[in-house]
């Protein structure tokens, strides 16, 4: 299954981070069936990456130990991308479920590019 | 199968194609498409996966706006399950399944209202563990 979604890059790590709400959790559950994953990176207007195209592979966890808090540590990061996302937490009781959310951590084990998101020719790997 | 929407999915400008490649991963490629006057959906074959034929494939159409002031807008993906065919060099795209959100059409505040049984039924699963 593949999504849009808004992920974190962890520099002191080297992972990925996504954090889902309960009422999108779909792929949390299929996390906890099967971790490995893919992260593509591939439309300008959203990854940051130019032109280019990026697809991570890796394998995930996803923690719902504490769906209320666990994911505000990456706050800083999401308010990065999306400014508006603080007059939400300000209606934090309104969007209830929408704040009862899963961290998703992904570990990169391959990562595979193309130059121009030229994909018409193979991409260069690395990792594997 | 929920119908699919020939004039919304022609205002997309690319597809991602997703299968699960042979070491397990998942392996997504980004490619052209193009949707023929016969609803023939038509994808630009990438070089990675080389065998596409007969595969089931799930792809991805997708659209967002970046705003002049951070964060992003008019957020819309159709999502379609079907099978690739190769054809001529291109390949040909049955679709079977789709789901789909819109921002313009289900607002996000009712995008999340319809999915609370989703909620649900992680809390219930959660709660099951807890228990055990």
């Amino acid at each position: 299954m593949t999504l849009p979604l808004l992920p974190f890059y962890l520099p002191d790590s080297g992972k990925f981070v996504v954090t889902s709400s309960i009422l999108f959790s779909k792929k949390a559950e299929n996390v906890k069936q099967n971790p490995k994953v893919s992260l593509l990176f591939s439309n300008p207007e959203g990854s940051k990456a130019g032109k280019h195209a990026v697809l991570v592979q890796g394998v995930a966890d996803a923690d719902d130990s504490d769906l209320d808090h666990g994911w505000e540590k990456y706050l800083s990061y999401w308010r990065k991308k999306e400014p508006y996302i603080d007059a939400y937490l300000t209606e934090r009781e309104k969007f209830g479920w929408f704040w009862k959310r899963i961290v998703v951590q992904v570990e990169p084990k391959k990562i595979l590019a193309w130059k121009n998101g030229d994909t018409s020719r193979p991409p260069e790997v690395f990792g594997a | 199968m929920k119908s699919l929407d020939y004039q919304r999915l022609g205002n997309f400008r690319y597809a991602v194609i997703t299968l699960v490649g042979d070491d397990g991963f998942p392996f997504s490629v980004a490619t052209d498409f193009k949707i023929l006057p016969d609803k023939k959906i038509v994808l630009q074959k990438p070089a990675l996966p080389s065998k596409l034929d007969g595969k089931r494939v799930n792809v991805l159409f997708n659209h967002i706006r970046g705003l002049p002031g951070g964060g992003y807008g008019d957020r819309r993906y159709m999502l379609v399950w079907g099978t690739t065919h190769e054809d001529h060099g291109t390949l040909r795209f049955e679709p079977e399944t789709v789901s789909e959100w819109d921002e313009k059409i289900l607002p996000f505040d009712q995008y999340c209202a319809k999915s609370a049984p989703q909620g649900a039924k992680y809390l219930g699963k959660l709660q099951a563990s807890v228990e055990a």
